[in-house]
């Protein structure tokens, strides 16, 4: 009990100087992993040796085609899964080791959602991000509420907190999901592909948001994505990933090269210097 | 923004015991005997002052001694039953989820069968005897428990669809033993077997018994409470659970045990009595939400309250006769639980 | 709005709380046993008997107020004159008439136990009808069982004898011992000749039914000069057709049961697949005796006798007095064992009767 208070209090104070200072938050060093279906099989895939770092207020993108490992890679950060070598490092901390609790007062991930069993309403579904904090059989506390509703309004959705969860739209639905992360108050916040299923304005408001955030509340944001334009327009640092490596890491400028692009996903692009000084990339489509 | 406090769960909780309370007393009241309110408060008063030698009439001891304890049985079982079939539903994320859907009341009643074919062979003492068959369910209930635990785990954790597959096949299995026992056993012993499968409260329990039935349901239901707020975020998604704090093994880990404790004591003693554990949650829920720190309190007291109506009504709508109980909650059950389907797809 | 919804709901149930609590005017009336007015003041001696199933039971001596929770129980308390004594039975004991009369205290095998101790009797008398969860209950309730389980035709009497002598009235068991012992003697006097016909008993037709070697209905089979071709250590088996029509029994045997109106359609059974290729059915070779054979009380005696008849008529022809002696000698000759039998005379009118030569000479 005393090992994880100490953690905990550690990490308390690690967090508070972490979100004023520069210095490095996440230290992903060196970290590969192999999944195979079988124990006596090969594996059916690796990821090889990985490496990447990020501030606080750093947005880090993981791009990558389909079935690259992004959404593993994503997971060894989160501290879910255990890398076979390396370690993943928040303030000094490796993540795996953390006690479920204790992570998920540092590190919100944001999935794609599976259907709700039983609908509640929004500002209850926010709360859920509140139940790291406390004891087993406790109360929601009048901080815990301010702090739901403070999230509810940052990311715009105030108005949605009466309302069934399985009554509102997709983009609605994702903003009350991003609230409950923001609830748990983390240093981390990491997001597996969250502009799958909304339409072209959900997902800029949403990252808009995120940027917002992350300056705002000094959160380091790593995003899973594969969508190339959003991903340059909005990272500041982008890790390219093709079949367990990352072949390249830094900031989109240097990163979106064309043959390097092609090479990864596998088709004819053209990469040009956008209107905001980003990269951004176009189709060729095939004859 | 209406937060849950410990005043609004005391609240719903401090009706229903209310409630229960009332339906205890008529239950008390109605039965194959007739019995006066007035003289049944003042039996009772005397029971409490132990004063048992003055107590009112010849039916003073008739529902002290017979009564009573089938109505506390009642309420044990009925909470039990709906207790575990909140935390299986949770569980196994499954609405249909009941108590019984992991093999437990399958386990149990061979087991009893295997008693009741035993027994005759050895020579038991007749404190024994009386014990030998709920003891028999109960470790038949323990050893489906087992199996299905050890069935049911992928990478060496709870998997909840591989736990639900692997229930409903134990289940059908030892049903299909069960059949077969049935068929060679003698005719006096298929018939008690016949009340058993179909619920039935009649059965004195010894005190010994009683105490570990009162014991186990407030150590099993305390350890599943211990777990509400965890439920209530799995049923998010286990993923989500566990990014939001949970750790979903352990949580997994209890209420499974603590569920199937809950099931196995309360089959040991009263048989399958259906729908208890399925319905009374989603009713529950209907009327006070999803959250778990309170359904399982309401839960425990609405279950008490229906099965006692369920026995009340059993024991006297064809009086002297008495119908098994669980055929009284199918009867009951069934239609409301279609009209609860209907609404939810409505 | 769920709080809403709730809030309504519970001020539902508060009122039916209240209902139920002042609402004792709208009790239905149940017919209920009532409890005597006074209890004997004496305090009671015991006896420690074991009853047939093995127990020891300890029973208040004497025996005033009795329960039974068995028809044949009901039966055999009538039929040895102590039917003073029976406080109470089940709702399934009809015979004799009267005893629909007593209180009733629900099924056999779901009795309730508060009728029961309402009637406060000293002893309840039990079968392998009834299940051990009621014993125990009444054990616990301070209420002695005592239990009977025959076997055999000649276990039913000496049970009917030990019955007797439980309730104190030795005198009532004996002589009526002795009398279904002559009825029985004389049956087996005038049949013993005869080679037992080779029967099949039918408890129910579909699924098709028999009884088990060690069943007393067995047991009465044989004293009525019959052997069921069915041996099986199983009480109640249950039989495919096949095996039967290998069997091929000389009779069917059915007992009437008295909860259907009309005897059952033994017609219709020529026109089945399977039972038309039994002889005994193609040449209506049926036996319809009482449900009395169903139950091990005294008058299974009365059964025994009317399948005697049935099955073997040329032994119990009109008695003359030259006749009498005729069935006594060993060495009568037996009528053809291998021709058909006349039908009994309960369904004469609708089976077309297929007599036989009687081998009788009479």
């Amino acid at each position: 009990m005393s090992s994880s208070t100490q953690t905990t209090a550690a990490l308390h104070n690690s967090a508070d100087a972490s979100r004023s200072g520069t210095e490095i938050r996440l230290s992903v060093e060196q970290v590969s992993y192999a999944y195979s279906a079988n124990p006596s099989q090969a594996p059916l895939f690796t990821l090889e040796a990985n490496s990447f770092q990020a501030r606080p207020g750093e947005i880090v993108a993981i791009l990558g085609p389909n079935a690259c490992g992004k959404s593993t890679l994503l997971k060894l950060v989160a501290g879910v899964l255990e890398p076979l070598s390396g370690r993943v490092l928040l303030n000094g901390f490796v993540t795996h080791s953390l006690t479920p609790r204790i992570r998920a007062q540092r590190i919100a991930m944001v999935q794609q959602e599976s259907p709700l069993l039983f609908p509640s309403r929004a500002w209850e579904f926010v709360l859920q991000g509140r139940h790291a904090y406390g004891r087993a059989l406790r109360f929601e506390t009048d901080d815990d509420v301010a702090i739901a509703k403070n999230a509810l309004a940052q990311v715009g959705a105030e108005h949605l907190s009466d309302r069934w969860m399985d009554q509102i739209s997709g983009g609605e639905k994702q903003r009350v999901i991003l609230a409950r992360a923001l609830a748990q108050q983390p240093l981390l916040l990491l997001l597996d592909e969250p502009t799958l299923h909304l339409d072209i304005g959900a997902q800029v408001d949403l990252l808009d948001a995120l940027r917002r955030l992350a300056a705002a509340n000094r959160y380091t944001v790593v995003v899973v994505t594969h969508e190339l334009n959003l991903a340059a327009e909005y990272a500041d640092q982008v890790v390219l990933l093709q079949r367990g490596k990352s072949l390249r890491v830094g900031p989109p400028a240097s990163v979106y090269q064309r043959e390097l692009l092609e090479q990864v996903f596998q088709t004819p692009l053209s990469v040009e210097l956008g209107s905001s000084g980003r990269p951004r990339v176009s189709v060729l489509p095939g004859t | 923004m209406r937060v849950l406090t410990l005043g609004r769960l005391l609240l719903r909780c401090g009706i229903l015991a209310v409630v229960l309370f009332a339906v205890m007393i008529a239950a008390l009241k109605f039965g194959a005997v007739r019995v006066s309110l007035y003289g049944l408060g003042l039996d009772l008063i005397h029971v409490l002052l132990r004063q048992t030698s003055a107590l009112s009439s010849d039916y003073g001891m008739i529902v002290i001694d017979i009564r009573l304890p089938r109505i506390l049985l009642a309420v044990v079982v009925g909470a039990s039953l709906s207790v575990a079939g909140t935390s299986f539903q949770a569980l196994l994320r499954n609405p249909l989820a009941d108590p019984y859907v992991l093999g437990v009341s399958s386990g149990a009643a061979l087991g009893a069968v295997l008693a009741l074919i035993a027994e005759p062979h050895l020579a038991l003492s007749p404190a024994l005897a009386t014990l030998f068959t709920p003891l028999g369910a109960f470790l038949g209930a323990g050893a489906a428990i087992t199996a299905v635990y050890f069935l049911g785990r992928r990478e060496g954790q709870i998997d909840s669809d591989m736990l639900l597959l692997v229930g409903i096949i134990t289940a059908s299995f030892l049903s299909a033993i069960i059949m077969f026992l049935m068929t060679t056993l003698a005719g006096r012993d298929l018939r008690g077997m016949v009340f058993w499968l179909m619920g039935d409260l009649s059965s004195s329990l010894q005190p010994g018994l009683r105490w570990v039935l009162g014991v186990g349901f407030v150590l099993a239901t305390a350890a599943i409470y211990t777990t509400a707020s965890d439920l209530n975020l799995l049923l998010s998604g286990e993923k989500e659970a566990m990014h939001l704090g949970v750790d979903v093994p352990r949580v997994r880990l209890v209420v499974y045990i603590a569920a199937s404790l809950l099931t196995g004591l309360a089959v040991s003693v009263s048989g399958a009595i259906g729908y208890v554990g399925l319905l009374v949650p989603h009713v529950m829920r209907f009327i006070f939400g999803s959250d778990h720190r309170v359904l399982i309190p309401t839960a425990a007291f609405g279950g008490a309250i229906a099965v006692v109506i369920a026995d009340t009504l059993a024991r006297t709508v064809v009086a002297p006769s008495e119908l098994p109980v669980g055929a009284m909650t199918a009867l009951f059950g069934a239609p409301l639980f279609l009209y609860l389907l209907r609404r939810r797809l409505a | 709005m769920q709080q809403v919804l709730s809030t309504r709901i519970l001020r539902v149930l508060a009122c039916a709380v209240a209902s139920i609590l002042f609402s004792p005017a709208l009790v239905p009336a149940q017919t209920t046993p009532t409890a005597p007015a006074t209890i004997p003041a004496a305090p009671p001696t015991y006896r420690e008997i074991t009853d047939e199933t093995g127990r020891t039971v300890r029973i208040p001596q004497p025996v005033h107020r009795v329960v039974s929770l068995a028809p044949s129980l009901t039966e055999t308390i009538y039929a040895l004159g102590l039917q003073d004594r029976l406080v109470g039975d089940t709702d399934y004991c009809d015979f004799p008439p009267e005893a629909q009369q007593k209180p009733k205290v629900g099924g056999a095998i779901n009795p309730s136990l508060e009728a029961i101790a309402a009637l406060r009797p000293d002893l309840v008398l039990v079968t392998s009808l009834n299940r051990m969860e009621t014993v125990r209950a009444l054990e616990d309730l301070g209420i002695p069982s005592y239990g009977t389980d025959p076997h055999t035709v000649g276990e039913i009497i000496s049970s009917t004898e030990r019955l007797a002598e439980v309730l104190g009235a030795p005198e009532a068991g004996s002589t009526l011992a002795k009398d279904l012992e002559r009825r029985l003697a004389e049956t087996q006097q005038r049949i013993a000749p005869l080679p037992p016909r080779r029967v099949l008993f039918i408890v129910w037709r579909d699924p098709l039914i028999s009884i088990g070697k060690d069943t007393f209905i067995a047991d009465a089979l044989q004293r009525a000069g019959a052997i069921s071709v069915i041996d099986s250590s199983q009480s109640w088996p249950q039989l495919s057709l096949e095996e039967v029509v290998h069997q091929q029994p000389e009779f069917l045997v059915f007992a009437e049961s008295h909860s259907e109106a009309a005897p059952p359609d033994l017609d219709a059974l020529t026109s089945l697949p399977g039972w038309r290729l039994l002889d005994a059915v193609r040449n209506r070779r049926y036996a319809l005796i009482s449900d009395a054979v169903n139950r091990p009380a005294p008058r299974i005696v009365s059964a025994i006798e009317d399948l005697a008849k049935q099955l073997h008529p040329e032994a119990f022809v009109e008695k003359q007095p030259g006749d009498k002696e005729k069935t006594d000698q060993p060495n009568a000759a037996p009528p053809g064992s291998t021709s058909s039998a006349i039908p009994s005379t309960r369904f004469a009118a609708e089976a077309p009767a297929v007599i036989e030569e009687s081998a009788c000479a009479c």
